[in-house]
Parts: C-alpha cells; sequence; structure tokens
C-alpha cells in the first residue's frame, strides 16, 4: 500500500512542463514495515524493472468482460462487494495503476483482482438507482434504454440510451449505497495510516490521507464531474481536434451523470494504426493536457488508457472527469516559472530558487546547483531542447524510476507540496500512455505555443489550426 | 502462562488459500450435503468467517481434554499454519464439496482420531479423539462462533436461519461421527447444550498456549501483521464473558458501533489480501454461481 501512495494518491511528483517534486525523506521508507501483500514499498530505483509503467493492469477496463452472471442484485451484493473497505482499497487501486510497475507483484495481484471481483448491476439493480435519481424508471426517463451496460466505471457503470429528444447518450449509474459507505470507510485514519504508511512524520502521512479522502469523495459526487466535464466541453467548444462530450444537464444527478455518446477506437486499437496517427494522437493528448493546465487551471488526474476514443487525424475524445484537479493562477506559476528558468532561460540557479520558493526544494540544501538539475532534469528532458523526439517505453521507464530513486543524495531534500501532488500523473501517466505510443514531435516547440510566458506561433498543421480556433474564441468572446 | 514453543505463522494467508482452492470443486458430481441453497453456504461466506474460526478455537481449547487431545498428538507446535490450512481445507470439502469428497475426507479425519487417546495431564482423566462427547463439543462451538460472529460483524442471520443453519450442521456432526440424536437442532438446544459443558471447561497450559499463538501469531505474514490487532479485538469481543474469564482477559469495553466499524474495514482488508492469492477469486466465484443458480431455481 505504501507505494500505492507513494505512487499514486501523493508522495513524491513531479511534473514536466515546468514542475519538479519528489519525497521527502525517502530513505526512511525502506526500513518500515508495511502491509507487504498492497504495499507500494518504495524501493531503490534500481530495483525498479526496466519496463515501461504498465497501462492495461488493474485498469477498469478489464471488467469489461462484465461477469453478468454474476450481477450484483441488491444494495446488500454491493455492499458485500464493496463495504467493508474494499471500494476505497479498489480506488487506490485505480490510482496506483499508472505505476503498478512500483507496485509489488502481490499488491498488484490483490488490487487486481479485487477489481476483477466487481461484477455489474443487475439490470434491476440498476434501473432503480436511475429511478431514485431522476424520479422516473429509465424506460421513462428516456426514450430508450439499454439494460445492459456497455462498460464498468469507477464505481458504477455505463447504460447506453437515447433522450426523448433524439440525442444518444451515455449514462454512468452508480452503485447504490456505496458513496456513504466509502465515505465512512475513509474515515478510519488510523487504518488507512497502518496502509499507507508513506513517510516518516505522522503529518504527511495526514495530508496524504486528506488529499485521498477529498480526491475520493469529490469522484463518489457525479455533480462534480459533470461540471469539470461542462466546464472543459464549453473550452474547448470548437476545437479542431479535442471533443470533450456534453453533459445532458437535466439527466444528471450526484450518482447518474448523463453525456453525448462518442463512439471511436479504443486505446488498444490504436496502438495497431500507423505511427503517423499514433503521433497525431500523441500530440492532441499533449495539447489538452498542457492547455488544460495552463489555460483552463485544470488538470485531469486520471489519464488512464481507457478515457480517450480515437478517430484519426489526431482527433480524440476525452472521457471520465472525475478525478480533476483545479488550479489557482498562483499556484501554477512556480511551475511556470521552474520551466522557464531551465528550458527558456538556461538559468540554473534561478531553477533552484523557484524550487524552494515552491516548496519543491529545501533551502539552502548541501547540493550542488549541478547536482540538482543533473536530478531533476530527466522530467524535463523532452522540452530542454528543440528539435523532434520520441518518448519511448525507455524514456517513461527513466522517468519512474527516477521518480523513485531513493538513492540519489538529492532524494532526501524534495518533496511535493500537496497541492501538486496529482501532476504527478503527468510524469507517472502521461509519459507512460505516449510512451507505449512511441510517440514523436517537437515537444519543445508545442510547449512553446502553449506557454503563456513564451506563446509562439503554432510548430504544426495542429497547432494552426488551433490558432484559428483559439482567434474565433476570442472572437466570440468579443461579441 | 504457556509452557512450551511453537513455530510462527509465516505463511497463514497463502496456505489457508490454497487449502480452501483446493476444496471447492470445478466439476462435483452433486451439491454435496449442503447445496447452494443452504444457509450453510451463505454464512460460509461471509466477511466475518475468520473471525467466527478464531473464536471458536479460543472457546474450543478450553476443554481439557480436547485440548489434551490437540496438544498431545497434533503437530501444532511444530507446525500451526499447516494445522490451521488442514482444519480449513476439512471444513471447505465438507460444505462445497460433493459427497464422496466430503465422505472421503470425514473418514480421514475419523482414521486419524481413532488412533489419538491418552491422559490428560492437567486432570487426569483419559481421553478419545473419537468420544462424540469431544467431537460435539468442537462442532458446537464452531456452529455457535459462526452464528454469533455473523451477527456482530457480518450480514446478521434471521433466527428462523440460526435454526435451520444448525440443524443443516447435523450432517456435519455425523460426518465425523457424532450420532444425530445427540446433536442439538436448532440455536436453543445449541445453547443449552453448550451451557451444560460450561463447568468442565477450564484454561490449562496448553489452552493458553494456543490462545497466545492465535491472538498474537509471530511471524504473521507483514500483510496482517498490520491488521491483526483489529482481528484479534473482533475474535475477543464475540467470545463469551465466561470464556474471557477462564482466560484472564479482562473484559473487553463495549462493542461501540465505530469499533465494530472498524473491525469489519480490517477484514475487508484481509479478505482483499486474501483474494489476491491465486485461484480464490475463481473459487469463489465457482460457489456464487452456483448460489445464484439455486437461488433463480
Amino acid at each position: 500500500m505504501r507505494k500505492t501512495l507513494a505512487a499514486a494518491a501523493a508522495g513524491a511528483a513531479l511534473a514536466a512542463a515546468g514542475l519538479v517534486v519528489a519525497r521527502r525523506r525517502l530513505g526512511r521508507l525502506r526500513l518500515r514495515r508495511g502491509l507487504a501483500a498492497l504495499q507500494l514499498a518504495a524501493r531503490g530505483g534500481a530495483r525498479y524493472t526496466r519496463s515501461a509503467p504498465r497501462l492495461f493492469a488493474s485498469a477498469g477496463d478489464s471488467r469489461q468482460q462484465l461477469r453478468n452472471d454474476l450481477a450484483l442484485e441488491t444494495a446488500e451484493d454491493v455492499a458485500s462487494t464493496l463495504g467493508a473497505m474494499k471500494g476505497v482499497l479498489m480506488k487506490i487501486g485505480q490510482m496506483a495503476s499508472y505505476v503498478d510497475d512500483g507496485l509489488s507483484p502481490a499488491a498488484r495481484r490483490a488490487l487486481s483482482r479485487l477489481q476483477d471481483s466487481v461484477p455489474p448491476m443487475s439490470a434491476g439493480l440498476a434501473a432503480g438507482v436511475v429511478e431514485s435519481e431522476l424520479g422516473l424508471p429509465p424506460e421513462r426517463a428516456f426514450a430508450r434504454w439499454d439494460g445492459e451496460p456497455i462498460a464498468a466505471a469507477s464505481i458504477g457503470q455505463v447504460h447506453r440510451a437515447i433522450t426523448h429528444d433524439g440525442r444518444a447518450v451515455a449514462v454512468k449509474v452508480q452503485y447504490p449505497g456505496i458513496a456513504e459507505t466509502m465515505a465512512a470507510d475513509l474515515d478510519n485514519v488510523s487504518l488507512l495510516r497502518r496502509l499507507l504508511r508513506v513517510t516518516a512524520p505522522s503529518q504527511d502521512v495526514d495530508a496524504l490521507i486528506t488529499e485521498l479522502r477529498d480526491r475520493v469523495l469529490e469522484e463518489l459526487d457525479y455533480r462534480q464531474e459533470a461540471a469539470n466535464q461542462r466546464l472543459l466541453a464549453a473550452y474547448y467548444d470548437g476545437h479542431p481536434t479535442i471533443h470533450i462530450p456534453r453533459i445532458i444537464d437535466g439527466l444528471s444527478t450526484r450518482r447518474v451523470v448523463t453525456s453525448e455518446l462518442s463512439d471511436g477506437a479504443r486505446f488498444a486499437e490504436l496502438a495497431g494504426w500507423p505511427q503517423e496517427e499514433r503521433d497525431l494522437a500523441a500530440e492532441t493528448i499533449y495539447r489538452f493536457v498542457f492547455r488544460s493546465l495552463y489555460e483552463a487551471h485544470a488538470f485531469n488526474g486520471d489519464p488512464h488508457p481507457g478515457n480517450y476514443l480515437f478517430h484519426g487525424g489526431g482527433r480524440v475524445t476525452f472521457l471520465d472527469f472525475g478525478l480533476v484537479k483545479h488550479f489557482t493562477l498562483a499556484e501554477l506559476q512556480p511551475l511556470m516559472q521552474m520551466a522557464r528558468s531551465l528550458c527558456v532561460d538556461n538559468q540554473p540557479q534561478a531553477f533552484r530558487r523557484a524550487m524552494e520558493d515552491a516548496g519543491f526544494l529545501v533551502p539552502h540544501a548541501p547540493l550542488s546547483t549541478e547536482m540538482i538539475v543533473d536530478h531533476l532534469g530527466v522530467f524535463y528532458a523532452t522540452i530542454r531542447k528543440p528539435g523532434r523526439l520520441t518518448i519511448t517505453p525507455d524514456y517513461a521507464s527513466a522517468v519512474v524510476r527516477r521518480f523513485f530513486d531513493l538513492r540519489s543524495p538529492v532524494a532526501g531534500y524534495v518533496s511535493i507540496p500537496r497541492s501538486y501532488v496529482i501532476l504527478q500523473r503527468i510524469n507517472l501517466g502521461l509519459f507512460a500512455l505516449l510512451g507505449e505510443l512511441s510517440a514523436t514531435a517537437d515537444w519543445r516547440a508545442i510547449a512553446e505555443e502553449i506557454w503563456p510566458f513564451v506563446q509562439a506561433p503554432p510548430s504544426t498543421p495542429m497547432g494552426e489550426a488551433e490558432t484559428a480556433w483559439r482567434a474565433r474564441r476570442l472572437t466570440a468572446a468579443r461579441d | 502462562m504457556g509452557t512450551d514453543a511453537y513455530a510462527d505463522a509465516a505463511g497463514l494467508v497463502a496456505r489457508s488459500a490454497a487449502a480452501y482452492v483446493s476444496s471447492v470443486p470445478t466439476d462435483p458430481a452433486d451439491d454435496g450435503f449442503f447445496g447452494p441453497a443452504s444457509v450453510t453456504w451463505r454464512l460460509g461466506g461471509d466477511l466475518s468467517s475468520i473471525v467466527a474460526g478464531l473464536r471458536a478455537l479460543l472457546v474450543q481449547a478450553l476443554h481439557p481434554l480436547a485440548m489434551a487431545g490437540v496438544d498431545q498428538h497434533s503437530d501444532w507446535r511444530r507446525d500451526p499454519v499447516g494445522r490451521l490450512a488442514a482444519t480449513s481445507s476439512y471444513l471447505a470439502t465438507v460444505s462445497y464439496g460433493d459427497r464422496a469428497a466430503a465422505e472421503h475426507a470425514a473418514a480421514r479425519v475419523r482414521r486419524i482420531h481413532s488412533r489419538v487417546h491418552g491422559t490428560d495431564p492437567v486432570t487426569g482423566r483419559p481421553y478419545a479423539a473419537s468420544d462424540p462427547a469431544l467431537l460435539l463439543w468442537v462442532h458446537a462451538t464452531l456452529v455457535d462462533s459462526t452464528v454469533v460472529a455473523c451477527e456482530l460483524f457480518g450480514t446478521p442471520v434471521a433466527p428462523a436461519d440460526g435454526d435451520r443453519y444448525v440443524a443443516e450442521m447435523t450432517v456435519a456432526a455425523e460426518l465425523v461421527g457424532i450420532p444425530a440424536a445427540l446433536v442439538p437442532s436448532d440455536l436453543a438446544g445449541l445453547r443449552r447444550y453448550l451451557s451444560s459443558v460450561l463447568p468442565g471447561l477450564r484454561c490449562t497450559p496448553a489452552a493458553a498456549d494456543a490462545a497466545a499463538f492465535l491472538l498474537d501469531p509471530p511471524g504473521l505474514d507483514p500483510d496482517i501483521a498490520e491488521i491483526w490487532g483489529d482481528i484479534r479485538d473482533g475474535a475477543v469481543a464475540a467470545m463469551p464473558e465466561w470464556a474471557l474469564q477462564m482466560y484472564g482477559f479482562g473484559a473487553p469495553g463495549a462493542l461501540t458501533p465505530a469499533r465494530r466499524a472498524e473491525i469489519r474495514q480490517a477484514l475487508g482488508v484481509l479478505d482483499v489480501v486474501f483474494l489476491g492469492e491465486p485461484g480464490v477469486l475463481e473459487a469463489r466465484q465457482r460457489i456464487a454461481l452456483r448460489m445464484r443458480a439455486a437461488q433463480h431455481a
């Protein structure tokens, strides 16, 4: 479990394009005993496998082989499947799934089996949730309702339906009673602390638990997700390659969220497409991550491969906004300062100062600036120099290894302020995804387009199209 | 206080899981002695099972003759985990196996019991493991513990289901060699029987050793060492007051709803650890599918 936290909910984190984070007093972790089976024991970097972070194990999609023959029929079935801490462990497992190379084999097995152990709701049970949320049985709330779920979702499942005004929609329905149970389980801080035991000072563990609690509680309330999706759908309205399905307001509540239905190729299919298609898809994902961060001040902390649909020509539909973190401009400033000083101004001293100011690095650490840049530079490797560069599985893997490298003398002096913890997903999730695609682009040039402190002209055809879109947005805003 | 040493508990989860998995049949010839519609199957899969097992062992150990038989003839001190795994395996085979598998396992146990006899060093009384009186004690405490643990930490058992469960389990008693006429057939009868045995119970040094091992297993897998305290508290909270007194445990604090929830959460974590062992999920699904089919039949 330790490493879950280390890797997933919090712990350590550095983000590319601007931000480097690492863990505090990691060295002590190795000495501590934890839940061996569930622990995310922070092991020395060298012991991390050389393979790229695996993206698919224990991710929600395996439940696609939905065991309808074992469908949950009552709220009691749900409670015995996901109650008593199991839903919380499953959530932690999902969050850690990006980095399961860092999990002990026993932990990976237990968490992925847990995920496999959750069957879908029966048609009747799901219909009951819809009726209690929308006030009408699904056959009346919608013009057509498909009682057979099409996918597993975070503590729920997705049904297809057609609205009375003829729109095809995806309806995510939450397991009944589970939000209350999981909220109560998250209150058992003492058990979570024992499970998570991440860092030495208990205060830090509690901060991690708080972050985990906040994120999971947010995810349990689908209205949050709807709000996030609404915001980003509005922001990207008319974008040439980024598509975000619209939320259907009247049919979305705390436990049910209805959005436009999208269809497209899954990530696994994309792997079989020509490299140029894969590069374009990667460019879109990259633009989405950093435009959302720097302009919408929002970061989707769930870059799971199941959350994309691919349509060719770089067009990508983004799904699942249950885990979005919003930033203030003040929170983003240090990240920009760090990227700017290291990559643009080439001022290592200023980079170091920016990290200290933001709380990532202990001030006056007895380290040379060169050592710091050397250690943390790997997280910026794709954007430090202009020119086309391929993100390989090896690079993604090196990032993860460095992330968990406790042996470096630098590791003892870095930590991640809580509000940036989620950004580690850039390093642990986004790069893994792009590495899986062996995506090539001039990432630095794209970053320069997006960095508010550079705002370079478009560097690719997609950039051109984006510029036109931005101009249209501005015009529309003025009108 | 205990007297003799015992080995540690390493591998408890893995070996119990392997025993369980191999006892749940993939292709049974029949539904066995209970069947998928039985209360026995339902309670057997309850989250509280581990508390039931722990409580049963702790209470069983207070019978000097039963404890002497275990202590003098079984290899529990040398291989406590193996001993527990063998018991889990037997119970799962009798519950979920087909009739042939259950009868085969029971015949083996009866054969072993026939060789177990001696004299209890504490009371000086002779004992034999095939003595129906001793077997009934072991049987009754397990049945009682299952109901109590479910009530406290699992899915509560309706009184009618409790009676049905006690009656269903008569066949398990018969399998180990207890005449059906001696076996209580409802909850009230079960509790009357337990009270009747009470005067002969005491905490012998061997019982204290066994309890010390169960409550604080040395060398427990680190995965479960972190949560064993909660599991132990659950078992202690489920024990009868007289048993706590005999062991010299102070009265446990009242089981508040909050503490009960915490123990359930620890049981859930343990369950996830167990689920991570090879074959456990599949074995559970085999059982669930058969129960589902019976329910819809």
